[in-house]
């Protein structure tokens, strides 16, 4: 019982204190003083990350006195999967969430701790320990993660299979959660320049700061989850629309699109209205995400057990939309500027296209998830909103953006002059002719690889141009030449570049991926898809922690184990560990199929007519895959360098 | 060289290069091609959110080899997911049928489009 | 001054009440219910092959019999869950003309082997190479269950685990 009450003390203190905080910044506001609320932040945060603490005692030793580590851990789980069993269930990844939260808002009230008298400061203030509030709540009451065993257990059911077999467990979840909660930030300071009425654009752009480093954060996370679904789920994709993945990519799109809207907003002092509403929204969405994902509303591979808190989710996300949208009806109207946007395909205008297409298409995700609900409740049957509706919208999205990032970065403000336009893309327009030839004469036919290559390299070209303009205003400047990465665009066209090299790997492997199923005796060889495929024979590996069939392919003359394999513990269950062969050029995704014979040690399926010590093998060949993992890549390299860029009052500002 | 009469080179060879391209664009109406299009809309039936195509699951074999077969024998593509809607339920299908109330699936995202594209309308009239 | 913005607000406010209200009063995806599949009501599709232990069985030699055709898996948990369920059930009415049979789902003939010796199982199972039966019944996962009348009609399906008491109840509104 001892750890029990260890990590509900522990729980208890910083709930506690989270609701110190709040009444100290409410006494602050009344009496006009300076908060020093940062004292309440930090017992908060001692006491969560007493309670993780506790946990990951917990889980490391394999105490099974608590019903959540007999749930996820076994004697025979490894370090790694001990520690990261933490968030494989609902209840500990609640306790990631508020210790990434706690962390963030000591973080913030330390980052402003000269303009703790700022009444802006003081009303953010109390909106985070309002959230956080919220969420150590669901941990002191409904979603405990210390509840005791009352039976002595011996034996765990260990974590579940997909969740031990890759240590991109241990990176994904807690990028992504970063992400969210780092959102909450934009969001408490939107709500307290609504209260004051201080939308000073300096707050704007001070909160794209922290939304661009929890985006890029955001953005890493999920292409990590996209490469950690493709290593173990055995299809050889990457994203499957399921309903937690878009919940994910909600808040990112709205994020994204408020990046770009208050570029704006410092410039020209335009959409401040706009800005609000989408720090409101991704935080709005981010909640929603986490009732998607614990719910049990929606059915999904990645979502946590149903239990009691969807209703609590969704109470909670109506609070904070309600709490947005009723200041912006108060306040909203005073804060409109009262100059407009001058030309449609001025730089302004087509950041309008941009605001219009990234929260167009979180509607349409949006509807496309809980559609499936709708449907039930209408017609009383079931449907599957699956990747060919959400690929049907989402082409035409991306053939736009493409568009608007070749032209935005070139385009003036204010006004277009097409003659300087021409002047400025002349280049890039000639490079993406020259690419299509080339393409056709090496034999892409398909009308909408040559679109996507032809507007890519135009998008490329315009990134490749204001990163050629930031050098050049460098060497101007008599800095060095890696000065020119702390300008103001820089990030952002290192950004753009690898959403370019991810919009090609994405078009290019789904357009021309072929899958083939092989048959092979021991010791045979075949070539599938230009690939020379051997099979040598099997390999068994039995040890305390799991059981596996191996094959041993070579693919290429590269060494691959494709392979069944069966963790202990009682979650047990057979799951495909794929084999890939990765190239610049392709990937080779191999898996195992079928064997022959009865097949009964292994676990695979049984193919009926094959022989003993012959296996079906899938061969999936998917070109230029490799190339989206380093396009995520860049997205980050890109968020950083635009985190890190020179703030306004220093020289040389483009 | 001026910049309009730049531009009207480029413009000239986009064209030549976009009639090369269209002109011989593969086909899309031969049975392979029918066959992978249909394998692509089909849910595989033990699986959340993966295709025919991209599953490999026995059930998902047996209706890779039903599909084949009924495109060679000559059934229409509307049809052949009739049917297999009418074994396995509406939840087969990837993308829910247009009638009913899958019209809604089209009809918001283009009204949606609309009222954004008219505010940022408004927002550039707006002086 | 204008009041677009509060328009607007009180527009997404309206429907932002009726989205969450929409969403809280879900039900999360729970266990065995009568579904309706597509199936129900018209002839059940054929169902013949070799059972387990050796032996054919044939859905069409059962006309005249109440069939119950239980789609399982070694590998799904409500299969355990519901195996020594059927099993009471199968046994209970075997002299009733009620007959039990099970499809092998997806799985290895040797696990199925091992799952039906483990749990006893006292009705025969058919093993469905290539998943052709399980197409044909448009089962999507196990456990599934189809109840078919005298007549060859399915008149009810189950989907997740099932007891012996519903079963029996299914049964009992079929016969009358």
């Amino acid at each position: 019982m001892t750890l029990t009450w260890l990590g509900r003390v522990a729980l208890y203190v910083a709930f506690l204190a989270t609701l110190g905080g709040i009444i100290h910044q409410v006494i602050s506001l009344r009496a006009n003083r300076p908060s020093r609320s940062i004292r309440w932040a930090l017992v908060s945060l001692a006491g969560i990350v007493g309670a993780v603490g506790v946990m990951q005692f917990a889980l490391i030793t394999h105490n099974f006195s608590l019903a959540y580590v007999s749930e996820n851990n076994a004697t025979f789980t490894p370090l790694l999967y001990s520690i990261t069993g933490m968030w494989s269930a609902l209840e500990g990844s609640l306790l990631l969430w508020s210790l990434l939260l706690c962390a963030i808002i000591v973080l913030v009230l330390h980052y402003y701790r000269r303009r703790s008298q700022d009444p802006v400061v003081s009303w953010a203030a109390l909106v985070l320990f309002g959230v956080s509030a919220f969420f150590l709540g669901l941990m002191c009451g409904p979603a405990d993660p210390f509840i005791h065993n009352a039976d002595k257990v011996l034996q765990g059911a260990g974590p579940n299979a997909l969740l031990q077999d890759n240590p991109l467990v241990a990176i994904h979840p807690p990028l992504l959660y970063m992400g969210f909660v780092g959102f909450t930030v934009p969001f408490a300071f939107a709500i307290a320049m609504l209260i004051t009425g201080r939308v000073h654009d300096r707050w704007a752009l001070e909160q794209r700061r922290w939304t661009v480093l929890a985006w890029g954060v955001l953005s890493v996370g999920v292409v990590l989850g996209a490469w950690w679904s493709y290593q173990v789920l055995g299809w050889g994709g990457f994203w499957g629309w399921d309903p937690v993945e878009n919940a994910a990519l909600l808040p990112w799109l709205t994020a994204t699109a408020y990046i770009h809207s208050v570029i704006v907003q410092d410039r020209r002092g335009l959409f401040r209205v706009w800005n609000l509403s989408l720090a409101i929204a991704t935080f709005a969405l981010t909640v929603l995400g986490t009732f998607f994902t614990r719910s049990g509303v929606l059915q999904s591979v990645h979502a946590f057990s149903s239990s009691t808190l969807g209703p609590l989710l969704i109470g909670f996300f109506f609070v904070t939309v309600a709490l947005g949208v009723g200041l912006l009806a108060w306040r909203g109207d005073r804060l409109r500027s009262p100059v407009g946007v001058d030309h449609p395909l001025s730089r302004e205008g087509l950041f309008i296209a941009n605001n219009v297409l990234f929260v167009g298409f979180a509607v349409v995700v949006l509807l496309g998830t809980v559609f499936p609900l709708l449907y039930e409740a209408v017609n009383g049957g079931q449907v599957t909103v699956g990747t060919p509706y959400f690929a049907t919208v989402a082409v035409p999205m991306s053939i736009v953006l493409l568009v608007l990032m070749s032209l935005a970065p070139l385009v003036g403000w204010r006004n277009l002059d097409v003659g300087v336009l021409w002047s400025r893309i002349r280049v890039s327009a000639w490079a993406s002719l020259i690419m299509v030839v080339a393409l056709i004469i090496g034999g892409v036919r398909r009308p909408m690889v040559l679109l996507a290559y032809f507007l890519a390299t135009a998008a490329a070209g315009a990134a490749f141009r204001t990163l050629r303009g930031a050098f050049i205003a460098a060497k101007r400047r008599h800095q060095p030449w890696y000065d020119a990465l702390r300008g103001p665009s820089a990030g952002g066209m290192v950004v753009h570049l690898g959403v370019v090299v991810m919009a090609l790997a994405i078009v290019t492997s789904t357009s021309y991926t072929t899958r083939n199923e092989v048959t092979l005796a021991t010791g045979q060889s075949t070539v599938v898809s230009g690939q020379y495929v051997t099979f040598h024979g099997f390999r068994t590996v039995k040890d305390s922690l799991e059981t596996a069939t191996q094959l041993r392919v070579d693919v290429n003359h590269h060494a691959l184990l494709p392979a069944i394999t069966t963790y202990g513990g009682r979650k047990a269950q057979p799951v495909g560990t794929p084999a890939i062969d990765s190239s610049l050029a392709r990937d080779v995704y191999v898996t195992f199929d079928a064997v022959g014979g009865n097949g009964a040690a292994s676990g695979a399926q049984v193919e009926g007519d094959l022989p003993a010590g012959s296996v079906v093998l899938g061969v999936t060949v998917e070109p230029l895959l490799a190339w989206l993992w380093i396009g995520g890549l860049l997205l980050g390299v890109g968020s950083a360098l635009s985190f890190v860029r020179r703030r306004q009052g220093d020289e040389g500002d483009a | 060289m001026t910049i309009v009469r730049s531009f009207r080179l480029w413009c000239l060879a986009f064209v030549c290069v976009l009639a090369v391209a269209l002109l011989d664009a593969p086909s899309t109406a031969s049975a392979q091609v029918r066959i992978a299009h249909l394998e692509s809309l089909v849910k595989c039936p033990a699986c959340d959110d993966l295709s025919v195509a991209q599953s490999n699951a026995t059930s998902s074999i047996a209706v890779r080899h039903d599909i084949t077969r009924r495109v060679y024998e000559g059934e229409s593509d509307n049809k052949i997911l009739t049917s297999l809607e009418a074994t396995y339920g509406t939840s087969i299908l990837l993308s829910p049928s247009t009638s009913g109330l899958g019209l809604l699936l089209w009809l918001v995202p283009l009204g949606v489009l609309l009222a954004l594209a008219v505010a940022g309308v408004r927002m550039v009239r707006r002086r | 001054m204008k009041r677009t913005v509060t328009m607007i607000c009180v527009v997404v406010l309206a429907i932002v009440i009726a989205f969450s209200g929409f969403l809280a009063t879900r039900k999360p995806v729970g266990p065995a219910t009568e579904a309706p599949s597509p199936l129900l009501g018209t002839l059940a599709p054929a169902l013949k092959g070799h059972e387990l232990g050796g032996g054919t069985f044939s859905l069409r030699r059962e006309r005249g019999n109440i069939v119950i055709v239980n789609f399982w898996a070694s590998w799904c948990p409500p299969c355990i869950q519901e195996a020594p369920e059927l099993s009471t059930y199968a046994w209970r009415v075997r002299t009733h003309g009620v007959v039990v049979v099970g499809v092998v789902f997806n799985d290895t003939v040797s696990s199925a082997t091992a799952f039906a010796a483990h749990y006893g199982s006292l009705y025969p199972s058919v093993i469905d190479p290539g998943g052709n039966i399980a197409n044909l019944y448009g089962v999507t996962s196990p456990p599934t269950t189809f109840v078919i009348n005298r007549h060859g009609r399915v008149v009810a399906t189950l989907l997740g685990a099932t007891t012996a008491t519903q079963l029996a109840a299914v049964v009992a509104k079929v016969s009358s």
